[in-house]
C-alpha cells in the first residue's frame, strides 16, 4: 500500500470528511455520494448498530486504516460499545454476539470472500432471521462500504495506525 | 429471480428499500454523465470486473455501447490494438484493483493520471468500488442472467 497520496483535494476544507477528501475533486459525483451515504444510515429499516458491525467487519478484511478508527455516533448511541466491537473477530461464531449479529458478519464475509458460492443452509438461516427489505438494506450498506475503503486504499496517503475517532456519518 | 425478494434484477431487487434505490441509481447514472473518463471507458473496466468475477449478469448488462471489436477482445487488452493507451492504462488499474487493492503500485496510478489527471484516477476508483460492489452483488443474490447486451456494431 502506498504511504503517499495519489490524489489530493487541495479546496478550501468543509469539515465534510467525505467532501474533503480526494472524493471533492469529482463534483460530478459528489453530491449523489454523499447522499447515498447518509441514506444507507438513515434511510434502510436495519439499525445503526447492526450497519456498524458489518462497516466494521469490511474495514478489518480490507485493512482500511482510517475506516477500521472510526466509530459513528449514532451506532454507539444505538449500543454499540468497544466490547462488543472486540467481539467482531474472525473467530466471531464462538463470541457472545447474537445470532442476528452472527448473521451479518457471516453475509459480510461471504461478501467480500466469494460472492458467488452462497450455500442453501446460511442462505436459509439469512431468509429466515431478515425481512427481504433488512437483506437488501445489508446488501447496499456493505457495497458501499466496501467501495468506500477500497477507495481509500487505492489512493494512496493511509497512515499505519490511527487511534479510535467518533465522529458523526458525514 | 433472485432468493433475496421476487426481483429478477438489480433495479427491481433494490425497489423494496425505496429511497436507498434512489439514492443509488442517481450516484450510478452520475457515473455516466461525468466529465473525467470517458464512459465507454469505464464500460470496458465495469466488463473486465464482470469478466474477471465470471458474472454473466453484469456481462450482459450494457452501461454504455463500446465497439463488438473490443467486446470481443477484452481478455487481451494488453495486446489487442483496438485499445487505446488510455483505455489500456485503466484496464491494467482495474484488473490489480480486482484481485487486490492493496497492491495497486503508484506507476499504475500514474499511468491513470497521465490521461486523465487526480480527478479522473478518482473517479476510476469511485466507479471500480460501485461497478465491483454491483458484480458481487448480482453473484451473492444469485440473478438470472437474461439479456443480451448491445455493442456499436449492431
Amino acid at each position: 500500500m502506498s504511504g503517499r497520496p495519489r490524489a489530493s483535494n487541495r479546496n478550501t476544507p468543509t469539515g465534510n470528511m467525505i467532501r474533503d477528501s480526494a472524493l471533492g475533486l469529482v463534483p460530478e459525483t459528489l453530491e449523489s455520494y454523499l447522499a447515498l451515504n447518509r441514506a444507507v444510515w438513515e434511510s434502510g429499516p436495519l439499525r445503526s448498530a447492526e450497519i456498524e458491525i458489518a462497516r466494521l467487519r469490511n474495514a478489518r478484511k480490507v485493512g482500511c486504516v482510517f475506516c477500521k478508527s472510526v466509530r459513528y455516533d449514532i451506532a454507539r448511541a444505538d449500543g454499540l460499545c468497544e466490547d462488543k466491537v472486540e467481539l467482531i473477530q474472525d473467530d466471531y461464531l464462538q463470541s457472545a454476539l447474537s445470532e442476528r449479529e452472527k448473521l451479518i458478519l457471516a453475509f459480510t464475509d461471504q461478501y467480500l470472500n466469494d460472492p458467488g458460492s452462497l450455500n442453501d443452509g446460511l442462505k436459509a438461516a439469512l431468509q429466515s432471521t431478515f425481512r427481504p427489505e433488512e437483506l437488501v438494506h445489508l446488501s447496499l450498506a456493505v457495497a458501499h462500504f466496501n467501495g468506500f475503503s477500497r477507495c481509500a486504499v487505492a489512493l494512496g496517503g493511509m497512515p499505519d495506525e490511527l487511534p479510535i475517532m467518533e465522529m458523526s456519518v458525514p | 429471480m433472485g432468493w433475496v425478494n421476487a426481483g429478477n434484477d438489480r433495479d427491481a431487487t433494490l425497489q423494496v428499500v425505496p429511497e436507498l434505490a434512489e439514492r443509488f441509481a442517481a450516484l450510478y447514472r452520475s457515473l455516466w454523465t461525468q466529465r473525467r473518463i470517458p464512459p465507454a471507458t469505464l464500460e470496458l473496466c465495469r466488463l473486465r470486473l464482470a469478466q474477471l468475477h465470471r458474472s454473466d449478469v453484469e456481462l450482459q448488462r450494457s452501461d454504455c455501447e463500446i465497439p463488438a471489436s473490443q467486446l470481443d477482445n477484452l481478455t487481451r487488452w494488453e495486446s489487442d490494438n483496438c485499445f487505446s493507451v488510455a483505455e489500456r492504462a485503466c484496464l491494467a488499474f482495474t484488473e490489480v484493483y480486482a484481485m487486490d487493492v492493496q497492491a495497486l503500485t503508484d506507476e499504475q496510478a500514474d499511468a491513470v493520471k497521465t490521461h486523465f489527471g487526480d480527478a479522473g484516477l478518482v473517479l476510476l476508483v469511485e466507479a471500480l468500488g460501485i461497478f465491483d460492489g454491483m458484480t458481487r452483488l448480482s453473484l451473492l443474490w444469485r440473478l438470472p442472467a437474461t439479456v443480451q447486451r448491445k455493442t456499436l456494431d449492431e
